[in-house]
């Protein structure tokens, strides 16, 4: 396809990290620390990589001191095993919950400002799910930066990549995986400020591009996390792994969608109905408020269904409530002073004195770029594209399975950073690629079609219709029916993007364009999900199918799912890793396919 | 409860394809908590999809939608309608892009260059001190991480820098500065020369005329002022003033 647009220039390089976050530059810090001088460009779709999701974790990370009298390894595995609904995968479990406290003191000793205890260690707390003795009682496993944490790991990895020397490219975006045979020599980058494409190639590509959670119309998400990363790997013809897995917050703040922590629940606020009755006493009667997230989410989407959530006019969602006010002043002015203050900022209200409005909001892909343990992406189960890695968010290892417990992202996503940088700088050579003849076409016939079509169709209207779409029928309940439809309107509103027109044709900042792609890859991945979320006809973890409730023995596996065609998806799949009970050692019957109950 | 309001939001735009400059009107009825971020989103999708601006994590913790509002620097992501025409006294919006870096279109601003200045404070450990307890967490009592822990809550959205009288004439500006304040008070680091050599530099703390807007305008309320008058009296000139 012959177009205006051409390769401004190419920039050579050793790695190139696709995503300035809390996983890439924990991967860029590592490669800097095991080989000093090495020549990394980081680009970042945001403003600057302190602009980036990460920033905004607040509860803290899942880390078993070796020094805890009580806390051991194996009881944060089961945990995890446990609340993944048995479709983790063993020895990604194993692998990142024994190298917990080796991450928290990397983080501390880098610089991190952890919130400390009276004796000067860091302190922790606890978090939904996290157990001791196989889920007897509470652990004390979360080490936490207030309540912020994601902005201290943030600060500390961002400044460890700048401190080792680290090129950014900020405001940019990838479009285009660069491919020699089976080997990934970088990526095609589109740097937003002034409009030019550049190639540029590298010895090893990290993926580390985070979250979809723009698929859905109530999220916790960041304006930009609208599944590029995913979007350009299915492009690329390459798998997702469990796409259907997608986890929903049970307290977002209504409107923004903005997250209510779990530690709100953990320091003791409650969950009220619209008759104030504390509800979670009738779903999970023993751990209520700290029962896992998607446990939580179901039982407040069930009270609103059943008439018994409060409408909110201004923004005319239903939702219930969360009872603040009987916790000290301490607590809210020490333990969640920011958590506590978005509802002052956000929603007009006092936590202090009022009841505050939450309802389920988005908040986590666990599927997603299928990797091995060292964070290597898969063509196939026993087959590897060479040169690239996937961490973080964007990234399955799998860690989470269907279910993500609080605490355990932060974990992931800075060991298997770490991890991909270790293997990473073993696997540099000293071959310097050169770009292909045909790199950057694929990106050019994309983008003169959004800029050569022309229609009535407005993209942040259409946009709109899918995230209605996606959260009332792929959202916390689905059903064979409502599956059907979204994936026949997800087609009709490919058709109708593809008439959609842009105002502005300019290539500088021009943000019109960027969310005409951004709807490109929105639909693409929502696409994936819908199908991955119609083939499982059983209910696990974050994905729940009201008219086949129960977990089933036959889908004990990982969905991978690719694009054949152009919206036609075909679905395989890999088997769930299960060594822990496999070797057979102490406490592996924890570890078979248990009940998940709590 | 579901009053609405009616605003007209007076917005500076720039177009680097022409360097035309202007100020465009946009009149929204729109209800009591809605924020400025959600206005911008209305009008791309209601009015006028070209307005370009900025924002990511939209809940006051990444600094990206810092605009001027009526001359106010501020996130527009935590300005509710409400609290605006409360707090302004009005329903007329002027709305312009912060002027600590060069505008790349309408309201966004180059970020980057604006953080060359935080870069050279250098935001990290330089030099670590050693860790008595190798490989454990380093001993810092709360007390002792109470006195600068207010000023690691900082976001880099550079609304101190804007209103800083000083920061446009050669000051690296207050935001800077206390990320490396920050790190004269952090126990783990032991580059205090090369610390207190740059604040005590040309661009250091004595461009400061100690007006303390950046305290007054802080999103995070942070007290910046503080900070740098610790360093202005000397604070952390003596070792043992951690």
């Amino acid at each position: 396809m012959t177009s205006k647009f051409k390769i401004s220039s190419t920039i050579h390089c050793d790695v190139l990290i696709v995503g300035a976050g809390g996983a890439g530059l924990r991967c860029a810090a590592e490669i800097l620390e095991k080989r000093p001088g090495t020549n990394i460009v980081a680009v970042t779709k945001v403003a600057h990589p302190q602009k980036s999701h990460t920033q905004t974790a607040q509860g803290g990370m899942a880390a078993v001191d070796p020094q805890d009298p009580v806390d051991k390894p194996i009881y944060h595995m089961f945990d995890t095993w446990k609340g993944s609904d048995c479709s983790a995968d063993q020895n990604i479990i194993r692998k990142i919950v024994e190298s917990g406290w080796e991450q928290t003191v990397w983080m501390e000793n880098h610089g991190m400002h952890l919130s400390r205890d009276e004796n000067g260690r860091v302190s922790k707390r606890t978090f939904g799910g996290h157990t001791l003795n196989f889920g007897e009682t509470s652990a004390f496993r979360c080490v936490f930066e207030a309540d912020r944490t994601g902005k201290g790991i943030m600060d500390n990895v961002w400044g460890e990549a700048l401190k080792g020397g680290t090129s950014f490219i900020n405001q940019a975006i990838a479009t285009e995986l660069v491919f020699k045979g089976d080997n990934c020599v970088g990526a095609i980058i589109f740097r937003q400020k002034d409009g030019e494409f550049v190639a540029v190639l590298a010895k090893a590509t990290v993926l580390a591009t985070g979250g979809n959670g723009q698929v859905f119309k109530v999220t916790t998400n960041c304006r930009q996390n609208t599944g590029d990363g995913l979007a350009i790997t299915i492009q690329a013809g390459l798998p997702v792994m469990d796409p259907e897995a997608i986890q929903f917050h049970p307290t977002g703040i209504v409107g923004p969608g903005i997250l209510a922590s779990e530690t709100l629940r953990s320091v003791g606020g409650i969950l009220r109905n619209k008759d104030l009755e504390p509800f979670m006493e009738r779903y999970a009667p023993k751990m209520k408020e700290l029962a896992p997230r998607d446990l939580v989410a179901r039982a407040i989407e069930t009270e609103i269904r059943e008439g018994r959530g409060i409408l909110n006019p201004d923004h005319d969602i239903e939702h219930v409530w969360i009872d603040l006010r009987h916790l000290s002043d301490y607590i809210h002015d020490v333990q969640i002073p920011e958590v506590s203050s978005f509802f002052r900022r956000f929603v007009n209200l006092d936590p202090k004195k009022d009841l505050c409005p939450v309802r389920p909001s988005n908040h986590y892909q666990m599927g997603g770029i299928p990797t091995n343990e060292f964070g290597e992406v898969q063509k196939s189960n026993d087959e590897l594209i060479h040169g690239l890695f996937a961490v973080g968010e964007c990234a399955a290892a799998s860690f989470h399975g269907f279910n993500r417990l609080g605490t355990n992202s932060i974990l992931e996503l800075i060991t298997m950073g770490k991890v991909a940088g270790e293997k990473g700088v073993a696997s540099l050579g000293n071959e310097r690629p050169e770009l292909p003849k045909n790199a950057g076409d694929m990106t050019f016939s994309l983008f003169s079609k959004f800029m050569e079509q022309k229609g009535r169709d407005n993209p942040g209207q259409i946009r709109e219709e899918m995230r209605m779409l996606m959260t009332e029928k792929v959202g916390v309940f689905r059903t064979e029916d409502g599956i059907g439809l979204a994936i026949e309107v997800l087609e009709e509103l490919k058709e109708r993007a593809g008439e959609a027109t842009l105002s502005s044709k300019s290539l500088s900042m021009n943000q019109e364009l960027i969310q005409r792609w951004e709807l490109h890859n929105l639909l693409s991945v929502s696409t994936f999900i819908a199908h991955g979320a119609l083939n499982r006809r059983e209910s696990r973890g974050g994905h729940f199918r009201e008219d086949f409730p129960e977990r089933k023995d036959q889908f004990n596996y990982h969905t991978l799912a690719f694009m054949t065609e152009p919206g036609q998806v075909e679905l395989g799949q890999r088997p769930i890793d299960m060594s822990i009970y496999e070797e057979r050692q102490e406490h592996y019957e924890k570890f078979g396919m248990i009940e998940r109950k709590y | 409860m579901d009053s609405n309001y009616k605003l007209t939001l007076k917005i500076k735009r720039y177009n680097p394809d022409t360097k035309e400059s202007w100020v465009q009107d946009y009149v929204l009825e729109v209800g009591r908590i809605l924020r400025f971020t959600d206005l911008f989103r209305k009008i791309n999708n209601e009015l006028d999809a070209s307005l370009a601006w900025n924002s990511s994590c939209e809940h006051a913790q990444c600094g990206t939608c810092a605009v001027k509002v009526n001359g106010k620097p501020l996130l527009a992501c935590e300005l509710l309608v409400e609290n605006a025409v409360n707090q302004f006294h009005t329903t007329i919006f002027h709305i312009e892009p912060i002027t600590i870096a060069p505008v790349v279109r309408d309201l966004i601003v180059d970020l980057e260059k604006a953080y060359e200045r935080v870069n050279e404070a250098k935001p990290y450990i330089i030099e670590p001190a050693k860790n008595p307890s190798q490989g454990n967490d380093y001993q810092i009592f709360p007390r002792n991480l109470e006195r600068y822990v207010d000023a690691t809550r900082c976001i880099n959205c550079f609304c101190c820098a804007t209103v800083c009288i000083s920061s446009h004439k050669g000051f690296l500006g207050p935001n800077a500065v206390m990320a490396s304040i920050v790190r004269l008070m952090d126990p783990r680091e032991t580059a205090r020369k090369e610390r207190l050599d740059t604040l005590y530099s040309e661009k250091g703390i004595y461009r400061c005329h100690t007006s303390k807007a950046c305290s007054f305008v802080c999103p995070k309320e942070i007290d910046v002022a503080h900070f740098i008058a610790l360093a202005k009296e000397g604070r952390f000139k003596s070792k043992d003033s951690r």
